[in-house]
């Protein structure tokens, strides 16, 4: 009995091998085609996510739109941890030559695997250190944050604003402080509290952490995670005004409640990149872009903003532009007391990786 | 019988366990190529690209082995104490504290050289994991508390110290306040091999390995935790030391999975990050438990769990399935082994 | 202002605490079946796989969770095939469900990320909601939380009332005499895995149709795992995982709202306490009792099952 078991098993797991021997090297190599350039994009998240991965995925699907020569290939989902390598190392396997590792978290394995592969260039977003085929981009969106601001300040009802924001990245504090910053630039009576989750998407914390700051009274709802969804929903739902983040979608999450909210529109740069890579003319800089740029995008704004708030944001707008304005000009004092930029002087948009302080006024650990 | 009678029995029942596992293999395949069938994807080109990438490639098979080596360590970290039936779920918690108390070291020591860096931080690795462990292991021994329960309980506990380090005190000045540790010295990188990431934690696996089949097997205490295995209480009134061995078995149980901590850190990420493992302890527990605490099946079942695991990514990139449908297959093949073990019982 | 404190924490902990109580029950009539199962954290995700993609689909949250306990149990009926009929080791079996779990949902919630539902919405207790101040902040919730309790005590009523629950008790204490007294213990620990499924898939429907209302990949984010340890911390009784989940859940609402008020505590030290209490209750209490688990269950936990 048991002799009969063991060779029908013998035999399922011969033809099991072979068979997988035999498929693996006799069907042809995945991509046949010719392709001028294939990029590589890792997301950390879902592409449909309303949020920071979408933005991304469909500025690369409007690169391809605009260069019809361009493979893409693109990877959901990729923890932060050591696989991030990995993959890349099979796209470039697979002949990419230009990799958007496209999470704050993927920098450092980017590096490593930059360094083995110099012939590939990367692309990091949000990044803050550089190699000679890794470059960084950015758009600098505390002037941005400085618009919502003002929009929120002149929206509230209650002068309480809140933030549900993932870690205390310092680019992240930044944005919230401009956010203050420009909410008390015409509300002297405003006060922004601040709660981390912890992580890049974590919707059940999120929404605990949204309905935290709205219990305190906080009638105006900001969002620094991936996917704004939740916030933006619970916000609505509680009668609460929302400021979205990453993808201009959200806004119909919130018909009413909604203010504003700063969007990436990548697919134009990505473009760039891609150009700039087929043509020989790719070098590796930090590209901070800015209001003016393509790749920022403020997001019309919803009926509950006054109209004379608007037309404060788009002077404020010009301004920025124009390099009339700065979001951080001094005397800024941090919520501890401490003064953090001097009368008269400016925290320059190059150091924002350095500001781990938050700014007074807020309420909040940036630790 | 002749002992070359015996002999050649024991080799034909491996054998026929051997293709009793191949075949639950083959099935748990087939199960998953159905699975795949069902959301419209095609099974063969995934198994296809599965293995060409990473068994068609010396690049694919160096990260095999890079995922195997912390498989190993934790299988073990399970199956030394399983011999006299303890059950350690801790191997994740206890990898977490062994990459903390190397991250200790090497952020504190980070001006010594490789030659006592990394030794260092190595012997740290074990310890943290050990000592972690050994709390299971004592509560256990004086018979206060399970050591299934708190392994578990402790593995929630450790991960969130980790992270009340990276986020805190051990923060990163210069990585724009991003949790995670200041970069590993080089000297404190363990080495790694042929432009691959193979690192020198494969000798760490592969010894622990070894030693856990020498001592099981030639070694007095091996003897000694057989009698504890076959009857505890007969053992100890026979004056074979049970408390000493559970503290013990668990400490060094730990130690492996802390080893595996410390890889983790030193090789692959090169500093410490609430992301460190992606539930290599629990994974450690099934291959344990797969494997039947025998070394060479270790060693098969690591090195089938890897390929799968490292096989996801393909699946993504080619045929648009979420990469953590791999974790399907691995458990389609423990149901497969699970089911099929029992009935033998 | 300890007022808007205390109630801010109140809430949260309910809202925390809900999906851990529902699934913590879950694992508790498991348990007391004599059957450990880790793998909670994958019939969580179902339910709320199952419930989110029914609520997209029919816009309905009512049969949101419906199908999210059927999914759960169905799920759980896996498991039960595993450790009942061909008795796999529980915990290996517990883990495998888990990793099949996150790994079917990761499949079978694609296409729902960044669906949009309406969900579960409050319900505003009538004449106690229109309390001043307090009636809003305490009796304004979704009707999965007001059920939680009643769920509780039921549980606790049938574990300890009936003669179902009695025999169930009896085949975790001891299966063998248990069959003996005329009981079947497989039906009996199929029918529990069975409800269990069900209150574990509405704790993972309560995650997505009413907290969170939205999918996204492992969302559960280890609750599961947490329930397991809850049900230790309860001693494996009902009512006393109701002051369990309160307590776990109120630890994840305490760090949030401590934030929202600017105190400077580390949130990881404070989440760590939980669970080190859990090993000091059980250290201190179950030592002198030292079977304060079912005993088969205790064999589970000591390896000779």
């Amino acid at each position: 009995m048991s002799k009969k078991r063991s060779n029908f098993g013998l035999k399922l797991m011969a033809m099991v091998a072979g068979f997988a021997l035999a498929v693996a090297f006799a069907l042809p190599e995945a991509s046949a085609q010719q392709a001028k350039l294939k990029v590589g994009i890792l997301h950390i998240g879902s592409i449909t996510d309303a949020g920071y991965n979408q933005a991304h995925a469909e500025g690369v699907q409007l690169m391809k739109k605009n260069l019809p020569h361009v493979e893409v290939i693109e990877i959901e989902n990729v923890p932060e941890a050591a696989d991030a390598e990995r993959v890349m190392e099979t796209m470039i396997k697979q002949g990419a030559k230009l990799i958007i590792p496209a999470s704050f978290g993927y920098l450092d394995p980017a590096l490593r695997v930059a360094k083995k592969y110099p012939d590939v260039k990367f692309e990091h977003p949000g990044g803050y250190k550089l190699a000679p085929n890794l470059g960084t981009y950015w758009a600098s969106t505390p002037e941005a944050f400085y618009l919502m601001g003002i929009a929120a300040g002149r929206t509230t009802k209650t002068n309480k604003m809140g933030y549900v924001v993932a870690l205390p990245i310092s680019f992240f504090l930044a944005n919230i402080n401009a956010f203050h910053l420009g909410a008390r630039s015409v509300n002297h009576k405003v006060e922004t509290r601040v709660v981390f989750t912890g992580t890049f998407l974590d919707p059940p914390k999120e929404a605990t952490a949204a309905n935290a700051l709205l219990d305190q009274g906080v009638d105006v709802l900001g969002v620094i995670v991936d996917s704004p969804i939740t916030v933006v929903q619970i916000a609505e739902k509680r009668a609460a005004y929302s400021v979205g983040y990453h993808y201009l979608g959200v806004q119909k999450f919130a018909p009413k409640g909604w203010i504003s909210g700063i969007a990436f529109t990548w697919g134009e740069l990505y473009t760039r990149f891609a150009k700039q890579i087929m043509e020989g003319t790719w070098k590796s800089e930090n590209k901070l872009g800015n209001l003016a740029s393509d790749y920022l995008t403020i997001a019309p704004f919803g009926p509950a903003v006054p109209g004379e708030a608007i037309k404060l944001v788009n002077a404020k707008k010009q301004d920025f532009i124009s390099g009339k304005a700065h979001a951080f000009t001094g005397p800024i004092k941090d919520n501890k007391g401490v003064e953090r930029v001097k009368p008269g002087e400016v925290w320059p948009m190059t150091l924002l990786g350095k500001m781990d302080w938050l700014v007074e006024g807020v309420i909040g650990q940036p630790k | 019988m002749s002992s070359a009678g015996r002999a050649l029995q024991l080799k034909k029942g491996k054998l026929a366990s051997l293709a009793r596992f191949g075949g639950l293999f083959g099935l748990a395949f087939m199960a998953f190529a159905l699975v795949l069938l069902v959301f419209g994807k095609n099974p063969i080109r995934a198994y296809a690209d599965i293995f060409s990438s990473t068994l068609g490639s010396a690049y694919g098979f160096s990260e095999v082995l890079v995922k195997m080596i912390p498989l190993i360590l934790t299988a073990v970290a399970t199956a030394l104490p399983a011999r006299i039936w303890l059950i350690n779920v801790g191997g994740e918690g206890q990898l977490y504290c062994g990459a903390l108390l190397a991250t200790w070291g090497a952020l504190n020591f980070n001006n010594s050289p490789a030659w006592i860096l990394l030794p260092l931080i190595s012997a740290l690795g074990f310890l943290g994991g050990g000592l972690w462990a050994m709390i299971s292991g004592f509560l256990r021994a004086r018979g206060w508390v399970s050591e299934t329960i708190s392994t578990l309980l402790l593995n929630y506990v450790a991960i969130l110290l980790l992270n009340f380090f990276v986020f805190g005190p051990w923060k990163d000045p210069e990585s724009a306040n991003y949790p995670q540790s200041a970069p590993f010295p080089d000297a404190a990188i363990l080495p790694a091999f042929f432009g691959m990431r193979v690192h020198l934690g494969a000798v760490y696996a592969l010894v622990s390995l070894i030693l856990f089949y020498l001592v099981l097997s030639r070694t007095r205490w091996g003897l000694e935790m057989r009698a504890i295995g076959v009857n505890a209480e007969a053992a100890r009134r026979n004056g074979i030391p049970l408390s000493r061995y559970i503290v013990v078995l668990m400490f060094i149980g730990g130690g492996c999975a802390g080893l595996a901590g410390m890889c983790e850190v030193s090789a692959i990420h090169g500093q410490l990050r609430p992301s460190l493992s992606p539930a290599y302890g629990y994974v450690g527990f099934l291959i344990s438990w797969m494997a039947g605490g025998s070394a060479v099946g270790i060693l098969a079942a690591a090195f089938l769990l890897a390929v799968i695991a490292a096989g996801g990514d393909i699946l993504q990139m080619a045929h648009r399935i979420p990469g953590s449908v791999v974790n399907i297959l691995m458990a389609l093949i423990l149901f497969f082994v699970l089911a099929r073990k029992a009935k033998g019982r | 202002m300890i007022g808007s404190f205390l109630g801010g924490l109140f809430v949260g902990s309910i809202h925390a605490g809900t999906p851990l109580l529902y699934a913590t029950l879950a694992e508790a009539i498991e348990e007391r079946a004599g059957i450990v199962n880790l793998g909670l954290e994958g019939v969580m995700l179902m339910g709320a796989v199952a419930g989110f993609a029914t609520t997209v689909e029919t816009g309905s949250a009512a049969l949101g969770v419906l199908t999210a306990a059927l999914a759960g149990g169905l799920f759980n009926m896996l498991f039960g095939f595993l450790v009942i009929t061909r008795r796999a080791n529980q915990l290996a079996s517990g883990l495998a469900l888990m990793f099949c779990g996150v790994g079917l949902t990761a499949l079978l919630g694609m296409p729902y990320i960044g669906s949009q539902i309406k969900g579960l919405n409050e319900i505003p207790l009538p004449f106690l909601s229109d309390f001043p101040v307090v009636g809003p902040v305490f009796f304004n919730y979704d009707i999965l939380v007001y059920l939680v309790v009643p769920m509780a005590i039921l549980v606790w009523w049938v574990l300890f009332s009936t003669r179902w629950g009695l025999s169930l008790r009896a085949v975790g204490e001891n299966p063998m005499a248990a069959f003996a007294a005329g009981k079947n213990p497989y039906i009996l620990q199929y029918q529990a895995l069975l409800i269990a499924g069900f209150l574990g898939g509405i704790a993972g429907a309560h995650l997505s149709i009413a907290i969170a209302k939205t999918w996204a990949e492992w969302m559960t984010a280890g609750r599961g795992f947490i329930a397991v340890a809850l049900v230790i911390f309860s001693k494996w009784h009902p009512l006393r995982a109701i002051v369990g989940a309160l307590l776990f859940g109120g630890a994840i609402a305490l760090q949030l709202q401590m934030q929202a008020r600017g105190v400077p505590v580390s949130p990881f030290l404070l989440d760590m306490l939980p669970y080190i209490l859990s090993l000091a209750v059980l250290a201190v209490w179950g030592g002198a009792r030292r079977h304060a688990a079912p005993a088969s269950l205790g064999r589970v936990f000591q390896g000779t099952e």
